[in-house]
């Protein structure tokens, strides 16, 4: 980070004295003091390259006119930002802008937010003198869903350097000289991308555009609303802007949320799923085994009748609820409430359990925190980055960002453990940036964090403290490690001890070092483990209590940390606190009136098992979609059919919904109020947008109706009277302020941990995992031995690792119902490495069959670089076929369905 | 005519001479760096250097040894010296020759320049267009690193210099000095804004040396002969040593001549030039390559050096002398000027990109004779737009060509418009009313 400085300069503008910290850009000081500068290609997020040379400014004792964009302030600097000479200035050069441009304004998507025209209004006279020709470039298209204008452009490079500054993607370019510059991406396809906006957000005139909304608007006719993007856990701050109840556009300001304005193709392209003509527009109820539309009133007291009969019948325990990450806050609180109040039962789990989970066990166990002890300041901060199991720009690409800035901007050292490999792609790769890369099998990054541990033991990096304070502890870890020779580790992981002995010293000496572990982990077998091992980590160096330093696991759902404080997971009461904790027991029935039930929760697992036995009767389902996202083999189809009443809460009618007696239509985030809490614990605002679509209703709202009906009314007027409630419960909900303050970590857990809370795992979790099956970390590396294998392979197809998983362009299920998202992306293919293709002789587009015991599907082959030999990607929002092939295995403390791999044989069609 | 003793042409014009090694050795080649290698100290050949008065000759006429001494003093990092050979400015023609005729002149200068400033790795950009020169360079790269003058310990002394030859693309603007380090980094040649300067962020953001070609091939001379003898050439204490002037126009001899500084004009151009080529006298003189202002025969009497040529309104710049004769128009020489900074503007900023085509526009009207009076006044206006106020030099150079010649000309321009067409005019007039 940049050294944050306290030295100060002091200096003057327009006869006005300021103090401003040194290196400040006298643009910027300006600016501080209500000066604004007139300016095209500097912004704040980029480096200055003052090329439109519209900002210059009067410095005393300076011979020439000054961009000041790209100087910085001095001792007693005197800047005139309006005498003659700098007006005539900003005059002619804008004269000379708008030489070659249009005019086209009234056509113009940017007419009316439009930096050239706000400052040719200000600045230039009303004809022009240029009487020449203009240069015309001929339209060529660009792509589905940005528009270029170039004969708009001003040439600000605004656009290219965002995408390689900020992005890494370097897709854009200038092509041609002097006049005749065009911004360009490479090759002669159209635009190949993160299509993350941002080169359109950051244009300052309208060279380039969404085409999502081309000519639908004119800027000032459009409502905004601020509030949160739903697509995943980084919880960006987006800005919808709607005409009627038609959503137009989403931006995000420059400075806005945890997000600085920067936003991923899903926030910024992803915005027309909750407006889907397939939105459910009233229940739905089942009669003569048809979902057929029913008033509210009839499905709510359906539902009402059955449940109370079901209840009188088998009692409390036999109902069970699932809801989504997806949800509210206020949703989920009042979610939790109706299951153990109105019916009574802790039987009720969410989609953390996919994996979120695991790292918030491993936090509350090791430290005694739920949450980040770190924020996304730190990670920009930090010295050493180490990332765990994340491809982060493709599931927390925001996350992502603040990596890139930490490593591009601030020369933070980048440690990566990851599958894939590093290599240019049209998409950014965040092991490009890496100083230390390890490449290993997708369910092995275990093996990896140990060589690191075991570098850090063996390497004499303990910290003396920690000896000193928990001599047991260090010696139970290096005892488990010593058992497990350098050779075997090297073997396993493909990583040389000497590698394994640099990434620690470059970790052990970062003064701010933070650690980021991703669903590659979490959601595999061992992830409650792995997490726990990088607290040890830390601990071993000293590094857990430190300021900026600290384990960020990172949450794919929106969500997900909300649902674990609001207490909607099973083992959780809302704080959280654990659902046998005395005290929170008691506190929460004081406020609520009302008695907790006793009987233990169950997670996703236990409710699909005891649904399949019968035991379980009625399930309410929030949002959540078991048959769409678990394996076949988790027979989750057959665990439903069984129930004698299943109600849904959704948007669309999925493959959980298509099962249900009951349907109700909720609203989408962008139709209600709430809040949300992102990945790094920081709680925002949610704020609805349009008008709820056809008769849809706030999930909570649809609770509180319905228990009513059960005659244990749980009523509010509206979610902020819930957020009260919720505020007096939880800490953190207090103040939605700009940075989460974070929590530090308990010392007493620390303590309790040191002392005894490590042992009880210590020998398991220090197990290498996979050693001695085949290992893709050194692809084809002793080519005599694998080229012997690989002949052998390829007659009868090649034996890879499947993983199914999240890309950059799209979120769950959802997204695929946004039309933009669905140009880039609308189908699943099959990423396999260049090789593993030859090996089989298929190159893009051409269809392969997948096949293992569990069963088979087929599909097509896109050949990328960054994944390894071995193994072969496919997109989980397009996994129907996929699931078949998918195996399902049970964390044994965290109850966690691993299910996102697989061994599979691959055979061209 | 008086005759001067040569330094950078002298072996070239010996007769026989190949410019192999074989040929350089025997005229005393490589003894410069014998003689500084390991014997004396880095800062002490920066000291010779900035004794000797040298200038760049790459067109600012900066001191070359006050240049080398920006570099950071306690810095041990990775350092590098970049030789400009792109020279594309029109009328300048001098490194062409420096390069094809006695390459080892110029990698000697190149290895002592690395040696004073501290850098291993030294690279001559080379003009795309000079495909021979870049096969000679090669050749002579060969034979230098074949016998030691060039590679790991050079000479035995333990010194590294390691030389490298890149071939630019054909922009002109890559011979700016800091579009030319993009360019070696593989990206766009885009000039980039100082501060900071090369000195401290040059090369992959390392300290860094440009010179020229004729300024690194002076070197040689002033380690053998002293810097006293040097700066004891020319018109000191300012402009010492010699030039290779490029004479080209409607003159009898056109070529390279290096004479010392200080001479006149007329005695460059009517006694070493030959004179005019036919009996119509001399209208007009481009004293120091494209981006110099013009001169008229008033200023024959001035000399040649880089205080004088500033005085009387124009630059010594590039060493490109071009004279026209009488009966040329001076719009026309001014537009075929302009056409050239049209084409080559880089684009980056906007006075400059916008400029260019709005000048060059309004001058083809001129010329097509659908020029109004207003114009004038407009080109001027513009030209003031534009000068200070880009990120590089060529903003600066490119106006030189207008402004001056309707200082001197501006009849020429008034005869051009009085002839427009009023049909044409006016047709001209109606798009612009927006
Ligand atoms: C537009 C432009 C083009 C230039 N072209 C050249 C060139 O072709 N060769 C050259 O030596 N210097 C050229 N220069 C000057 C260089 O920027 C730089 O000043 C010079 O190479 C420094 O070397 P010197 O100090 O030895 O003269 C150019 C400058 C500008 C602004
Ligand atoms: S949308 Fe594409 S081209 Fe534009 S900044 Fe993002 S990654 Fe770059
Ligand atoms: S497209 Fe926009 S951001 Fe890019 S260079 Fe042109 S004006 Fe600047
Ligand atoms: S002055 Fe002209 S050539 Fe120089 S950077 Fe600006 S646009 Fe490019
Ligand atoms: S804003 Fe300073 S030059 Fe563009």
């Amino acid at each position: 980070m940049a050294t944050t400085t306290t030295e100060t300069v002091r200096l003057t503008i327009d006869g006005v004295p300021v103090t401003v910290p040194k290196g400040t850009l006298v643009i910027e000081a300006a600016r501080q003091m209500g000066v604004m500068i007139p300016h095209f290609c500097y912004h704040p997020k980029l480096k200055p390259d003052a090329n439109c040379r519209m900002c210059l400014v009067e410095i005393e004792r300076m011979p020439k006119l000054q961009t000041s964009c790209s100087t910085p302030v001095a001792e007693g600097m005197v800047v005139h930002t309006a005498t003659t000479v700098v007006n005539e200035a900003h005059k002619s050069v804008l004269e000379f802008i708008l030489a070659n441009h249009p005019l086209d304004c009234p056509v113009c998507d940017q007419g009316g937010r439009c930096d050239l025209q706000d400052f040719s209004h200000e600045y230039t006279p009303t004809t022009s003198r240029f009487l020449e020709v203009k240069r015309v470039f001929p339209k060529e298209y660009f792509s589905a869903l940005i528009e270029t204008q170039m004969n708009r452009c001003v040439q600000c490079l605004r656009c290219v350097r965002y995408c390689d500054e900020v992005m890494d993607v370097k897709a854009l370019a200038p092509s041609g000289r002097g006049t005749m510059t065009e911004i360009k991406h490479f090759t002669t396809h159209q635009l190949d991308c993160e299509f993350c906006g941002g080169c359109v957000q950051i244009c300052p005139v309208g060279a380039i555009t969404s085409r999502l909304d081309l000519y639908e608007f004119r800027p000032w006719m459009l409502k905004r609303a601020d509030t949160v993007c739903t697509y995943c856990g980084d919880g960006c701050h987006i800005t919808i802007q709607t005409k009627g109840n038609d959503l137009i556009e989403v931006n995000s300001a420059h400075g806005a949320g945890r997000n600085n304005g920067d936003l991923c193709a899903r926030g910024f392209f992803g915005y027309h799923a909750t407006t889907h003509p397939d939105r459910l527009q009233s229940p739905l109820l089942r009669r003569n085994g048809e979902l057929v539309p029913a008033t509210w009133e009839e499905a709510l007291e359906f539902v009402a009748e059955t449940c109370i009969a079901l209840k009188l019948k088998h009692g409390p325990d036999a109902f069970a609820g699932l809801i989504a990450s997806r949800c509210t806050n206020e949703d989920l609180y009042v979610f939790q409430k109706f299951m153990r109040l109105v019916i009574g039962t802790n039987r009720i789990d969410g989609s953390a359990r996919y994996g979120h989970i695991n790292g918030v066990r491993a936090l509350r166990r090791v430290q005694g925190t739920h949450r980040w002890t770190v924020a996304f300041e730190d990670i920009v901060g930090a010295e050493v980055l180490l990332l765990v199991g994340t491809n982060i720009t493709e599931t927390n690409p925001i996350t992502g960002l603040k990596v890139k800035e930490a490593v591009k901007k601030y020369n933070a050292t980048l440690l990566t453990i990851e599958a894939l490999v590093p290599a240019i792609g049209t998409i950014s790769n965040i092991a490009n940036l890496s100083a230390h890369h390890f490449s290993v099998h997708p369910e092995r990054f275990g093996n990896v964090v140990l060589g690191l541990i075991k570098a850090v033991v063996e390497g004499g990096l303990v910290a003396q403290t920690l000896t000193q304070r928990a001599p047991a502890y260090v010696e139970a870890i290096s005892q488990t490690l010593r058992a497990i020779p350098w050779e075997t580790l090297e073997s396993v992981t493909g990583a040389t001890s000497q590698a394994l002995m640099e990434a620690a010293r470059a970790f052990v000496a970062a003064r701010r070092a933070v650690v980021l572990v991703g669903q590659g982990v979490l959601r595999t077998p061992g992830g409650f483990g792995v997490a726990t091992n990088l607290l040890d980590l830390l601990l071993l160096t000293g590094k857990h209590d430190r300021p900026g330093c600290g384990l960020a696991p990172l949450a794919e759902e929106n969500n997900d940390q909300g649902a674990v404080e609001m207490g909607a997971l099973a083992e959780f009461l809302p704080g959280p606190s654990d659902l046998d904790d005395r005290a929170a027991r008691e506190r929460l029935a004081g406020l609520w009136k009302e008695e907790l039930p006793q009987r233990p929760g169950a997670t996703l697992m236990q409710i699909l098992g005891d649904a399949r036995a019968g035991n379980v009767k009625a399930l309410f389902v929030v949002g959540e979609n078991p048959i769409g996202s678990l394996p076949r083999a988790a027979q989750a189809k057959e665990a439903l059919e069984r129930l004698e009443l299943l109600v849904c809460q959704e948007l669309f009618l999925t493959d959980t919904a298509r099962l249900a007696h009951v349907v109700l239509p909720a609203c989408s985030y962008a139709e209600k109020d709430g809040t949300f809490t992102n990945t790094e614990g920081h709680v925002q605002a949610v704020r609805h947008a349009i008008d709820p679509i056809g008769e849809s209703r706030p999930d909570w709202e649809i609770l509180s109706a319905l228990s009513v009906l059960m005659g244990y009314p749980i009523e509010y007027g509206d979610a902020k009277e819930i957020l009260k409630e919720i505020r007096n419960l939880i800490p953190g909900y207090g103040l939605l302020g700009p940075a989460p303050a974070t929590p530090r970590s308990d010392e007493a857990v620390v303590e309790r941990y040191l002392r005894e809370g490590y042992a009880e795992d210590v020998g398991a979790r220090y197990q290498l995992t996979g050693a001695g099956s085949f290992d893709m970390a050194q692809p084809a590396t002793s080519s005599a031995e694998s080229d012997r294998r690989d002949a052998g392979k390829v007659k009868d197809g090649l034996q890879l690792t499947l993983v199914v998983g999240q890309t950059l362009f799209h979120s769950g299920k959802l997204s695929t119902r946004a039309k933009g998202l669905m140009e880039v992306q609308n189908a699943g293919s099959l990423g396999l490495n260049p090789s593993d293709a030859d090996r089989i002789g298929v190159t893009d587009g051409d269809r392969v069959r997948l096949v293992n015991q569990a069963g088979e599907m087929t599909t097509s082959v896109r050949r990328l670089d960054r994944v390894p030999e071995g193994m072969a990607v496919f997109p989980e929002h397009f996994d129907e076929e996929a699931r078949r092939l998918l195996t399902v295995s049970v964390d044994p403390v965290t109850q966690v369905p691993y299910c996102k791999s697989a061994k599979v044989r691959i055979e061209r069609l | 005519m008086p005759t001067y003793e040569k330094i950078l042409l002298k072996n070239m014009e010996m007769p026989g001479y190949t410019g192999l090694l074989a040929d350089y050795e025997r005229v005393g080649g490589y003894q410069a760096l014998r003689k500084v290698l390991g014997k004396i100290a880095p800062a002490d050949v920066t000291a010779m250097v900035t004794k000797s008065g040298l200038r760049g000759r790459g067109g600012a006429g900066f001191p070359t040894g006050v240049k080398w001494g920006f570099l950071p003093k306690d810095y041990t990092g990775p350092k590098y010296l970049c030789c400009n050979a792109d020279e594309s400015e029109p009328g300048t023609f001098k490194d062409r020759q420096l390069i094809e005729r006695d390459p080892h002149q110029m990698l000697e200068g190149i290895a002592i320049a690395c040696y004073a400033i501290g850098a291993e790795t030294a690279y001559i950009y080379i003009r795309g267009e000079f495909s021979l020169g870049a096969r000679i360079l090669e050749r002579a790269l060969a034979e230098a690193r074949a016998a030691g003058y060039v590679g790991t310990n050079v000479l035995r002394t333990g010194v590294n210099i390691d030389i490298w030859l890149h071939r630019g693309a054909g922009a002109y603007i890559c011979g700016e000095e800091t579009a030319l380090l993009e360019s070696l980094e593989g990206k766009r040649g885009l000039p980039r804004v100082k501060p900071p300067f090369p000195a401290t962020h040059g090369l992959y953001s390392k300290p860094t040396v440009v010179n020229n070609v004729e300024t690194l091939a002076n070197l040689p001379y002033i380690v053998n002969r002293g810097p006293e003898w040097f700066a004891s050439i020319g018109s000191p204490p300012k402009s010492t040593g010699t030039r290779v002037f490029c004479v080209s126009g409607h003159i009898k001899r056109p070529g390279n001549y290096e004479v010392p500084m200080g001479i006149t004009f007329r005695e460059l151009i009517f006694e070493h030039a030959g004179g005019m080529r036919s009996q119509k006298p001399l209208k007009a003189i481009i004293p120091g390559g494209a981006s110099a202002a013009f001169f008229t025969p008033q200023h024959l009497d001035v000399k040649l050096d880089f205080e004088s040529v500033a005085q009387a309104g124009s630059m010594l710049g590039s060493g490109g002398v071009t004279v026209m004769e009488e009966g040329t128009s001076m719009v026309w020489a001014a537009l075929r000027l302009m056409e050239f900074f049209y084409h080559e503007s880089c684009g980056k900023c906007s006075p400059c990109r916008e400029g260019s085509s709005w000048l060059v526009q309004t001058l083809r009207r001129i010329i097509n004779r659908r020029g109004r009076m207003e114009d004038l006044e407009t080109l001027t206006d513009l030209c003031k737009n534009i000068a200070g106020r880009t990120v590089c030099a060529f903003g600066d150079a490119e106006i030189a060509p207008v402004l001056s010649t309707l200082q001197y000309w501006r009849d020429e321009y008034e005869e051009l418009i009085r002839a427009a067409e009023p049909s044409g005019a006016a047709e001209l007039v109606m798009p612009a009313r927006h």
